[in-house]
């Protein structure tokens, strides 16, 4: 598995997903809507995606000492270290305009513990969306962004708009027991996005068998 | 000793079937598959390594039962497939670093030797390279990792003269110890009638024949004419057997 996504860091991942995994770094922005964030990391996926399609990776890993099934297993390990890694980047910055910022974000969602969860869950539904439609064809990178999209654009509005709902301002909060509250949100998507990555691996491990490259 | 041995490999396209193809490869032996463009060469390597999924067949690589034991038998096959260059902007020595992490017997040492004489550069990108020199980085890996059947398609098209000589004469020293089993496909006969011992010749998808080199060429000596002088050739075999006439009268 490790040498799998070595693959992916050292041959596959385009340069600009590197960057796209610093995005966490708009959480100093005074007023924006954090979320956006969620989207450059499947933004820097698909990038990704378009760039192996040009370097013909698939053919590369496909003659790899491995199964078929594995050329699948090493994106979604690209897609799960990338979206990881810019989630803990970030944390940081979320820090850091606690103490910078404290008179928080009113142009959205602050980055809080609830925050982090619904993140979670927009990359888990992105990585399910996303992987399952790619793997239909192996090459239709575009079309499969644009369908994933979809979702990731619906649930980044609801987090977004979430806290301008009256009773939901806790969402909002970075106050200690709102705080608390919100944790249940970031378990949920942890569960979310755990559950995401392996029907996406699955299903789409199950499509590649049946393409032909 | 069986190298590759296929048993009715089907593949249907709306288009076009893969029908029932069977031959057998030894060790120590280089096979041609011939047959023009479009005449399932590549849908046959591509089945064979499981790129492309078979509707049905049998397929043992170096006595293994293939996709069943995949790994094992990937661990000891090299391919080069025809007009796939992956990773164009990559230096050598970074894939040579990351293709060396998936094989269990993987020589190091090995890979430096070859690649030196081979005379390739590992600081240089792969754009960098000649279409003959990337068939021979490609066979410089699968050395290293001990490979025992190389599986190319189309490795000789699209080189000049020079090259093609070149890597046919390497093709020939990899399979002179007779551990070392090449199937390479190909259209142009002159590769085959300069180093292949072994012919298999498929058309609209179907084995047409499949045996060693004189043998095959004697199975289609009834194509002869009382004008032929001498026998023919493997160019005149695929040239007379491919032989159409269309609707308007002009025969080719």
């Amino acid at each position: 598995m490790s040498e799998l996504l070595y693959k992916e860091l050292r041959l596959a991942a385009h340069p600009s997903l590197y960057v796209f995994m610093c995005m966490g770094a708009l959480l100093l922005i005074p007023a924006y809507p954090y979320s956006v964030v969620f989207f450059f990391g499947c933004l820097g996926l698909f990038q990704s995606f378009m760039f192996d399609r040009e370097t013909r990776d698939v053919f590369y890993t496909a003659l790899l000492p491995c199964p078929k099934r594995d050329i699948v297993k090493g994106k979604l390990l690209l897609a799960v270290f990338s979206q990881l890694v810019q989630l803990t980047l970030s944390l940081p910055f979320a820090f850091l305009r606690t103490l910078y910022l404290p008179e928080g974000n009113p142009a959205g969602m602050e980055p809080n513990i609830a925050w982090y969860g619904f993140g979670l869950m927009v990359y888990g539904i992105f990585d399910l969306v996303y992987f399952t439609q790619f793997y239909k064809t192996a090459y239709k990178a575009g079309v499969s962004f644009l369908i994933a999209l979809i979702p990731v654009t619906l649930g980044i509005i609801a987090i977004e708009s979430s806290v301008h709902f009256p009773g939901l301002g806790w969402l909002d909060a970075m106050d200690g027991p709102a705080l608390i509250r919100q944790i249940p949100i970031l378990l949920a998507g942890a569960a979310v996005y755990a559950a995401a990555n392996v029907l996406a691996y699955r299903i789409g491990a199950r499509r590649l068998e049946r393409v032909d490259l | 000793m069986t190298a590759l041995k296929v048993e009715n490999l089907t593949k249907t396209y709306p288009t076009f079937t893969l029908d029932n193809v069977s031959f057998t490869l030894s060790r120590g032996r280089i096979m041609g598959l011939i047959g023009k463009n479009g005449a399932g060469k590549s849908t046959t390597l591509k089945s064979i390594l499981n790129l492309v999924s078979p509707d049905g067949g049998r397929i043992e690589l170096l006595g293994m039962p293939f996709p069943e034991r995949e790994e094992d038998c990937k661990q000891k096959t090299g391919v080069v497939l025809g007009g796939i260059d992956f990773f164009q902007h990559k230096r050598l020595e970074t894939i040579t670093a990351v293709t060396r992490r998936f094989y269990r017997d993987w020589d190091q040492s090995a890979c430096d030797r070859y690649m030196k004489e081979f005379d390739l550069d590992p600081h240089k990108r792969v754009r960098e390279l000649s279409a003959g020199i990337r068939v021979k980085y490609l066979i410089a890996l699968a050395l290293s990792h001990g490979a025992e059947l190389f599986l190319f398609d189309e490795p000789t098209s699209g080189l000049d003269p020079v090259s093609r000589n070149e890597l046919l004469e390497l093709f020939q020293a990899l399979v002179k110890d007779g551990k070392r089993s090449i199937l390479f496909s190909t259209h142009i006969t002159s590769d085959l009638e300069k180093c292949a011992g072994d012919i298999t010749y498929i058309k609209d998808g179907k084995i047409l024949a499949s045996a060693e080199k004189a043998a095959f060429m004697q199975s289609f000596q009834h194509l002869r004419t009382p004008e032929d002088a001498a026998p023919l050739t493997l160019e005149d075999i695929m040239v007379r057997t491919e032989r159409r006439t269309f609707h308007v009268g002009v025969t080719l």
